[in-house]
C-alpha cells in the first residue's frame, strides 16, 4: 500500500512536470500517432495480398498490435524513464547512490519512481486498436477470453519489468555493458505473432526471451478462448521472472561499492 | 582536396575511436537488422515459395547496414550541450567531422553486420547475380548519401527543439513504410506504389536492393541525383538559419 503510494506520488510529480512543456506533448502525440499507423500500415499492405498470415486474420493481427501497443505505452510510461540507459545513469553517474539513502526498497526506487505520463497516448491508442480488431472479428470475445487477456496482460507487464530489471542488474556486474538498444530493438518482435518466425526464433521469443507472452499469448486468448495450461504457465512464469529480478537485485546490491569508491 | 584530406584524418580517428566500443556497435547491428528481418519472415511466409523475396530482403538488410546514420545522436547532441562550439572553433567545415563520424560507424557496422547477413543467405540458400551486385554499387553509395542528408536535415531541427529525437523518429518511420522496408515496392497497392516511387526513401533502402537481387536492371540514377540535390539545398538553408539562431552554453 505504502508502495502504491508512493508509485502515485511519483506519477503525479512526473504529470506536474510534463505538462509544463507542452510543445513536447504534440510531439508525443504526434509521433505515437505515426509509430502506430506505420505499424498497421505494415500489416495492412500484407494483407492486401494475402487473407491469413501464419494462420492469422486481419482482425486478430489488430488485436495483437493493440495489446502490444498498450504494454508497450506501459513500458515507456513507467519502466524506461527508471531503467533506460541504467548503467550509465544509475550506477556510472551515481543515482543509485541516492536511493539507496532513501527510506524505501531501492529495487522499487530504482524502477518505477519516475514516469513519463504523456507516453500514456500510446496505451489510450493502442485500446482503440484493440477496440477497433475485436469490431472487425468474425465473432466477439468472450467474457472467460476478455478475464484471460487481462490477466496475461499483467503476466506480460510484470515479465516486462522483470527483464528490464535482469537487464540493469547486468550493470552490476560489467557496467560497459549497454543493452538497451538490443533491448528494445528485439521489443520489436513482439508486433508479430511467433508463428510468422522461423522456429529457432520462434523457441528463442517464447521461451527465452519471452516476447510472445507480450502480445501473441494474450491476444490469442482473447479471440480464440482461454486455456488453462497457457494462463497457469503465464501467470507462473511472471511470478518466476520476478523472483528472478528481485534475487538478482540482490546479488548485485552485494557487490554494488557505490559509483565512487 | 584540403577537405577529402581532413575527411580522411576525421574518419582514421573515429573509427580509431569507435573500436573501442564494439559491443555498443553490434547491439547497433541488431537494430539495423530486426525491421528488415521481420519483412523477410512476414514476406516469406505469404510467398513461401519466391526466392527473389529472401534475396531481396538480405540486400535490404545489408544497404541499411551500409547506410545507417545517427546524426540526432552524433550531432543534435551537441547543439543540446553546446560542444558545438569546440567545432565551430576549429580551421574546417563542422559536417567533415559529422560526415568523419558517419562513415567510421558505417564501416564498424558493415563488418560487425557482415557475418549476420552471411549467415542468413546461407540459412535461407540465397544465390546472388554478381553481376548486378556490382551494379547496384553507385545507387548504393547514392542511397547511403541520401539517409545521411536526410538524418542530418531533420537533426538540424535540434536548432530549433529539443525532441530532435521524436522528429528522426518520425522521418524512419517514413523510410521504413516507404523506402521497401516493410514491404518490396512493387507489392504495395498501386496508389501508394505510385507515392512511394516519387519520394526520396525508395532512393535510400529498397532501390540499391532491387538491383542487387536482381529484380529491377536499373536506370533511377537521375532520380537519386535529383533528391540528393534537393536535399542538399535544404540542408544548406537549414544550417544557415540554424546556426544563426544557436547560443552556446554559457553565453
Amino acid at each position: 500500500m505504502k508502495l502504491l503510494r508512493l508509485l502515485a506520488a511519483g506519477f503525479s510529480m512526473s504529470l506536474r512536470r510534463s505538462v509544463a512543456f507542452r510543445v513536447n506533448l504534440v510531439f508525443d502525440v504526434l509521433l505515437a500517432f505515426t509509430g502506430l499507423g506505420t505499424a498497421i500500415a505494415a500489416v495492412l499492405i500484407v494483407f492486401t495480398r494475402a487473407d491469413t498470415l501464419a494462420g492469422w486474420s486481419k482482425a486478430e493481427f489488430l488485436v495483437l498490435i493493440g495489446t502490444y501497443q498498450l504494454i508497450t505505452g506501459l513500458r515507456t510510461t513507467f519502466i524506461d524513464p527508471n531503467l533506460s540507459w541504467f548503467p550509465e545513469t544509475g550506477i556510472r553517474e551515481g543515482k543509485l547512490d541516492g536511493y539507496l539513502l532513501q527510506p524505501a526498497p531501492s529495487l522499487f526506487l530504482s524502477s518505477l519512481s519516475l514516469s513519463s505520463p504523456l507516453q500514456l497516448i500510446q496505451v489510450v491508442l493502442g485500446v482503440g486498436v484493440l477496440a477497433w480488431g475485436i469490431g472487425v472479428a468474425d465473432r466477439s470475445p468472450g467474457a472467460a477470453g476478455v478475464m484471460s487477456w487481462l490477466v496475461l496482460v499483467m503476466a506480460g507487464t510484470v515479465v516486462t519489468w522483470a527483464l528490464s530489471v535482469l537487464l540493469a542488474c547486468l550493470a552490476f556486474w560489467a557496467p560497459k555493458l549497454q543493452l538497451d538498444v538490443f533491448y528494445h530493438s528485439a521489443w520489436q518482435l513482439g508486433r508479430y505473432p511467433t508463428d510468422v518466425f522461423a522456429r529457432p526464433l520462434r523457441i528463442l521469443l517464447t521461451y527465452v526471451f519471452p516476447m510472445a507472452l507480450i502480445a501473441s499469448v494474450p491476444s490469442t486468448a482473447l479471440l480464440r478462448g482461454p486455456q488453462l495450461g497457457v494462463l497457469l504457465a503465464a501467470v507462473g512464469a511472471a511470478a518466476g521472472a520476478a523472483a528472478l529480478a528481485a534475487l538478482a537485485w540482490r546479488a548485485g546490491l552485494r557487490r554494488y561499492t557505490g559509483a565512487t569508491s | 582536396m584540403r577537405t577529402a584530406v581532413l575527411l580522411g584524418f576525421r574518419l582514421r580517428q573515429e573509427v580509431l575511436e569507435w573500436s573501442g566500443a564494439w559491443w555498443f556497435l553490434l547491439t547497433l547491428v541488431v537494430q539495423a537488422v530486426v525491421a528488415p528481418l521481420i519483412g523477410l519472415f512476414v514476406w516469406s511466409a505469404v510467398y513461401p515459395d519466391d526466392p527473389a523475396i529472401a534475396r531481396y530482403y538480405v540486400a535490404v538488410i545489408l544497404v541499411t547496414l551500409m547506410t545507417e546514420s545517427f546524426e540526432q545522436h552524433t550531432f543534435s547532441e551537441r547543439i543540446y550541450n553546446g560542444t558545438l562550439s569546440h567545432e565551430l572553433l576549429r580551421p574546417q567545415p563542422v559536417v567533415v567531422g559529422v560526415i568523419g563520424m558517419n562513415l567510421a560507424i558505417r564501416a564498424w557496422l558493415t563488418l560487425l553486420g557482415a557475418p549476420i547477413v552471411l549467415l542468413t543467405g546461407i540459412a535461407l540458400q540465397v544465390g546472388f547475380d554478381w553481376w548486378a551486385v556490382v551494379r547496384s554499387t553507385p545507387y548504393l553509395v547514392l542511397a547511403a548519401v541520401l539517409v545521411f542528408l536526410w538524418t542530418f536535415l531533420l537533426s538540424l531541427t535540434a536548432f530549433w527543439t529539443d525532441r530532435v529525437h521524436a522528429v528522426v523518429g518520425f522521418g524512419s518511420q517514413l523510410v521504413f513504410l516507404f523506402g521497401g522496408t516493410a514491404a518490396p515496392i512493387g507489392l504495395l497497392p498501386d496508389g501508394l506504389r505510385r507515392v512511394a516511387e516519387v519520394l526520396p526513401f525508395y532512393g535510400m533502402s529498397g532501390l540499391p536492393a532491387e538491383i542487387a537481387a536482381g529484380t529491377r536492371g536499373g536506370g533511377l540514377l537521375v532520380y537519386q541525383l535529383m533528391w540528393i540535390v534537393g536535399l542538399v539545398g535544404v540542408v544548406m538553408v537549414l544550417w544557415r538559419v540554424g546556426i544563426r539562431r544557436y547560443t552556446a552554453v554559457g553565453s
